[in-house]
């Protein structure tokens, strides 16, 4: 700079100088502060979310720091050579300097190949899948619910959970244990995603996807939500689940439950009570009116003849369309059961599928 | 100063030229490699289809793809025509007329004479009932024929205007940029034809 | 021709509307495409509240149903993307180019016009979406099949086929806007002006056109395959009859990910224009930023399948490896950029702020890409906010403050008149708080876990304060806009007169009237450099300096840095 023909104020470089520092010992104070926690992960909950962790605090790590070290370039310049009104003479006319942009040629090349090495190690851990998982799931993503099915080594089907979130529902496994997922789906593209696992993966039709996990052992009795992460239409951000971690015991104890529940014949329609039939198909009830009478509890016969993953229910809500009356289970694809339903007082209602609302899949039961 | 000293040809490649190739058939040459991406986007979904479905192709529709068929008429035709093609152009370069009109007409004839036979082989799928509904197969074969027979359309299309345009009188051996970017885009159409032939008929 | 070109004042160039209709000048496209766009940004932005102001607390409140938020977020993307960053970028090309290289025009005047013409029939078509039963496409913009197809819980209506139809003539705008500019690039050149002297602006835009032209065809073929399988009993992407879903993936982002650079390089070009004009020095390393330029060019083509790590249909280590390369060309170009600056002489007109601004949004553009280049990490941020964040940064922090940058550094020409300096100001500053204070919150959003593309979110799941802080800086990026429209009204009447050269610019579109005359010159300096105006201006001698000592400063050094490779490539 002393080759310069003139002179700046050192007060200038000063000012510069003391400007970078400071927006450094700002980022410094934010991290510090904890308030840098917001760019954080969630506390990792499997073995592979660890490796994650890890890896995202290392690149964090240098992103930062190149943060600081060019947007500091950036501010100290534009703070120090801004043109004054001496500055009348062209500035030093640099062209170019082939040693310096052989560096930062150089450089960033090191680091994004070791940053690739280090992605690389991680992924071989996280992408790993033992020969002889302890626990097999079949997760079916349809529009617009998840569904859980328990497979033995062989992979047959031991039971299935149809209710992904909620009271008794969600997908249960044993902390520190291999849980072995696969996934597929009947219609479009999902994606099965666990903000705590660090991890998604895509639910293509047509083609099965699979991954593992251990949930740490320390996260016994947590229930971590999951959502569908790829865009499948109307319902996408409905399609929530639930991944709720076990002990060995109580694990054994719910999957115990679960087959049992599943055993069990579909309840038998109250005798003497009035039978409703209702099919559906292709995301459509095939009646759009029924009628019921008033006063006395009734059934509704419902087949769902969709494919397995496409879950259908029966619920009966206000004329409005929203306001719920009666609740139902929803059924799987390629399934029926009885759906019981306390007596209504006459008058309009809508009865409707929850999982599918738009395209409007919803009728007007008329009850008198 | 110095930086002219330093290069005493910089002026070579620059310029208003009027050398090298003219602007047309640059933007035919360039025109063409986005074509060549277009089908390679198809050529690629085809190799994909194709390895996720086996048999390949389906059992019922295998006898149609008997490359010594009429198929094999309409191929040399149409290779014949990229020759006449090229005649023409060499024919207005020398600046004979007559040999250019000859050329470029033989070609306008075998182009329509291609097309012809496409549609009759269409016609002959459609009573088959094969069509583009029939499975991927019957997807993949229409889109690439369809689309490469649609190619030699517009081709057939251009050949026609140089045809008129010959007859005309517009062309001669100094100015006849037209007939240079229509021949390239008709030899580009008659390599996406062979290439079809391959990847469908014989491997 | 000639005669036009020596009479710039002839009457009827400042003609009606009819003659802005007709026009096959590149300056009135150009304009028109700037126009054209500015009209889509609003619509696209319109839309962005829409979608900000349903996000801005937990609940359903402005949409009557989740298909009407897909809807908005779809076309709001779509029409970013399509009508206006890739268009703005080809009109400052379309403007800029042939004054650039001082050509009269473009190689095909008529092609220019229908290149833009396509683009408002593209858009209206788009919209037309609306209209129909179901409404616009819904499918986000990248419209992966099977929610595309035909099913009834995916994409029935006509509103797809809009959307498709729309793309394609986009798209083929697009290419033969590519062939136009490589052609009048290559064979258009004032004499004396060798591909190794040409503005940085023009070499962004060559390989743009080249990116275009080699990747635009190749997601129309996608669109066909889709509107084959929606219209035509097709199979490509529909798994039950035996297509591949991701096949579509692959051939999209073929495409995509070079558009990503369609869309940056050209902004890139700007800036490189308009930082060695207000630092009063060359751009550092101009050799090295073309061969920086071409190498994104080339590795953008290697890969796309980064936006398809969780698909488990990839090979994850090579794509990922390309990725973090990319990286590499992009870093040299911002020390570059810096170096422009480092110890030349500032002067903080609103091109110059406008294009810090670019400086120091893109870095972070670029760094939060990182994140998403390492697979494991992608595995958690992949369509989750952060990759809105990151994208925002890029296409936002990045294309548009560069498009701004740009809009304010050739406003004079293309009107004569000087925007206002104070204005420009405000409308950075709201601009810059209001980009900050929307788009930064997303990092957080997205690593805590939320996905893209909902209209809802958990109020317990603690989105809720960034949610808002988003949707706040939303509006202020809207009300940002006030101040520019204001501007641009105002200085367009009563702006202070610009002469031919307010900047003391040093390439050659400054070297002609403000705004030109029909076919640009009435006569050209001598080019013997990428900055024949300065050489006129400072005299050659000026390369050096005021003789300093400083190895640096010497006049060879321009030889150094621009022999290795004149020879072949001239």
């Amino acid at each position: 700079m002393s080759t310069s023909p003139r002179k700046r104020p050192a007060s200038e470089a000063l000012v510069a100088g003391g400007v970078v520092f400071l927006l450094i010992a700002i980022v410094g104070l934010v991290f510090w502060s904890g308030a840098g926690q917001a760019l954080y992960p969630p506390k990792a909950a499997t073995t592979q979310a660890v490796e994650i962790s890890r890896l995202y605090d290392i690149v964090f790590a240098i992103a930062v720091a190149i943060f600081i070290a060019v947007e500091g370039l950036i501010v100290w310049t534009i703070l120090r050579y801004r043109r004054r009104p001496a500055d009348v003479d062209l500035p030093p006319q640099t062209h170019g300097n082939n040693l310096v942009e052989a560096l930062w040629t150089l450089i960033p090349t090191v680091i994004v190949l070791y940053l690739f090495a280090i992605s690389a190690g991680t992924l071989t851990t996280v992408e790993a899948v033992s020969p002889n998982p302890d626990v097999r799931i079949h997760a079916v993503a349809g529009q617009f619910q998840w569904k859980f099915e328990y497979l033995d080594a062989s992979g047959t089907v031991l039971a299935t959970q149809t209710r992904p979130i909620g009271e008794g529902g969600g997908m249960a496994v044993p902390v520190g244990r291999t849980v072995y997922v696969t996934l597929d789906s009947p219609d479009v593209i999902h994606a099965w995603y666990v903000p705590r696992f660090l991890f998604k993966r895509d639910v293509v039709p047509g083609q099965t996807n699979h991954f593992e996990f251990v949930v740490n052992e320390d996260e016994a009795g947590q229930r971590f939500s999951g959502q569908c992460a790829e865009l499948c239409g109307t319902g996408h951000r409905a399609m929530l689940f639930d991944v709720v971690a076990m002990t060995q015991a109580d694990y054994d104890a719910w999957l115990a439950v679960l087959i049992e529940a599943g055993n069990a014949t579909p309840p038998p329609a109250p005798s003497g009570a009035p039978v409703l039939n209702l099919v559906a198909k292709d995301i459509a009830y095939d009646t759009t009116t029924l009628d019921a009478p008033a006063g006395v509890p009734f059934v509704i016969a419902f087949k769902n003849e969709d494919v397995p993953g496409v879950p259908h229910d029966v619920d009966i809500r206000q004329q409005d369309g929203t306001t719920v009356v009666q609740d139902q289970e929803t059924i799987d694809g390629d399934a029926e059961t009885n759906y019981t339903y306390d007596a209504l007082e006459a008058g309009t209602y809508t009865f409707i599928c929850s999982i599918h609302p738009i395209p409007a899949m919803t009728g007007t039961l008329t009850v008198q | 100063m110095t930086t002219a000293v330093a290069h005493p040809e910089p002026h070579a490649a620059s310029g208003h030229a009027q050398r090298g190739i003219s602007n047309p058939i640059l933007g035919m040459l360039l025109f063409i490699t986005s074509e060549v991406m277009f089908f390679a986007g198809l050529f690629a979904a085809y190799f994909a289809t194709r390895a996720a479905n086996t048999p390949w192709p389906p059992a019922v529709f295998a006898h149609i793809l008997d490359p010594l068929g009429p198929i094999i008429f309409a191929t040399i035709l149409l290779i014949a025509s990229s020759f006449t093609c090229q005649f023409a152009v060499w024919s207005i370069r020398r600046g004979d007329r007559r040999g250019y009109l000859r050329n470029i007409g033989i070609t306008f004839v075998l182009g329509v004479v291609f097309l012809a036979m496409q549609v009759y082989d269409y016609g002959l799928l459609f009573s088959e009932g094969m069509t583009m509904g029939s499975g991927p197969f019957g997807t993949t074969y229409f889109t690439l024929t369809g689309f490469h027979g649609a190619h030699v359309f517009g081709g057939v299309l251009m050949l026609g205007v140089i045809l008129y345009r010959g007859m005309a009188g517009q062309f001669s051996a100094k100015h006849h940029d037209a007939v240079e970017a229509v021949s390239l885009y008709w030899h580009f159409v008659d390599v996406v034809w062979i290439l079809l032939f391959t990847i469908l008929y014989l491997i | 021709m000639a005669t036009h070109a020596l009479s710039p004042a002839a009457a009827g160039y400042r003609g009606g509307v009819y003659e802005w209709l007709t026009t096959t000048d590149h300056k009135k496209i150009g304009i028109m495409y700037l126009v054209n766009s500015f009209f889509f940004f609003l619509i696209g932005g319109i839309f962005a509240l829409l979608v900000r102001t349903e996000l801005a607390t937990p609940g359903i409140q402005l949409f009557e149903n989740e298909h009407v938020y897909n809807e908005a977020f779809s076309i709001h993307a779509t029409v970013m993307i399509f009508l206006f960053i890739i268009p703005i970028l080809a009109g400052l090309g379309n403007y800029a180019v042939p004054l650039m290289i001082g050509a009269p025009d473009m190689a095909f005047p008529r092609i220019n016009a229908l290149s833009f013409w396509m683009l408002p029939l593209g858009g209206i078509l788009l919209l037309a979406g609306f209209l129909t039963e179901g409404g616009a496409a819904a499918a986000g913009w990248t419209s992966y099949p099977p929610l595309s197809e035909r099913g009834a819980l995916s994409s029935p209506g006509p509103g797809q086929d809009l959307w498709i139809v729309s793309l394609v003539l986009i798209g083929t705008s697009s290419i033969l806007g590519g062939i136009n500019f490589l052609v009048t690039i290559f064979k258009m050149r004032a004499p004396g002006m060798t591909l190794f002297r040409m503005p940085i602006m023009v070499w962004t835009i060559l390989v743009t056109s080249v990116l275009v032209v080699m990747a635009t065809p190749v997601i129309t073929s996608a669109l066909v395959m889709l509107f084959i399988d929606r219209n035509y009993g097709g199979s490509f992407f529909l798994p039950d009859e035996g297509g591949t879903a991701v096949l579509y993936q692959n051939v999209f982002w073929f495409y995509s990910h070079p558009a990503v650079y369609v869309m940056v390089l050209p902004a890139m070009g700007v800036i490189s224009e308009v930082l060695p004009v207000f630092s009063r020095k060359p751009l550092f390393g101009y050799k090295a930023f073309i061969f920086a330029t071409a190498g994104i060019g080339a590795l953008g083509f290697s890969v796309w399948a980064h936006h398809m790590f969780t698909t488990g249909a990839v090979f994850l280590p090579f794509f990922a490896l390309m990725t973090f390369f990319i990286a590499v060309p992009t870093g040299v170009k911002m020390f570059n950029w810096v170096f422009t600056m480092f110890r030349g002489q500032l002067t903080f007109s609103t091109p110059l702020v406008f294009a810090i601004g670019f400086l120091t949004m893109f870095l972070i553009g670029g760094i939060n890409g990182a994140f998403s280049a390492s697979v494991p990490v992608d595995f958690a941020l992949h369509d989750t906010y952060w990759v809105v964040a990151h994208l925002h940064y890029v296409l936002f922090g990045g294309s548009v403050f560069g498009v701004f940058a740009g809009i304010y550094y050739w406003f004079p020409k293309m009107t004569g008149r000087m925007l206002d300096e104070g204005l420009g100001h405000i409308h950075f500053w709201i601009m810059f708080v209001g980009f900050n204070l929307t788009f930064f919150p997303m990092h957080m959003l997205g690593i805590k876990g939320m996905p893209r593309r909902i209209a809802d979110y958990d109020q317990f799941a603690g989105w809720n304060d960034w949610n808002l802080l988003a949707t706040i800086g939303g509006f202020l990026i809207a009300v940002s806009m006030l101040p520019f429209i204001w501007n641009v009204f105002v200085s367009l009447r009563n702006g202070k007169v610009a002469g031919d050269d307010p900047w003391e610019g040093n390439t050659l579109e400054w070297a002609t009237s403000s705004p030109p005359p029909p076919y640009n010159f009435d006569r050209l300096p001598e080019i013997r450099s990428e900055r024949p105006l300065f050489d006129a201006r400072h005299g050659p001698t000026a390369h050096g300096g005021h003789g300093g000592p400083d190895q640096e400063e010497a006049p060879k050094l321009l030889e150094e840095d621009g022999h290795d490779d004149q020879g072949p490539t001239a």
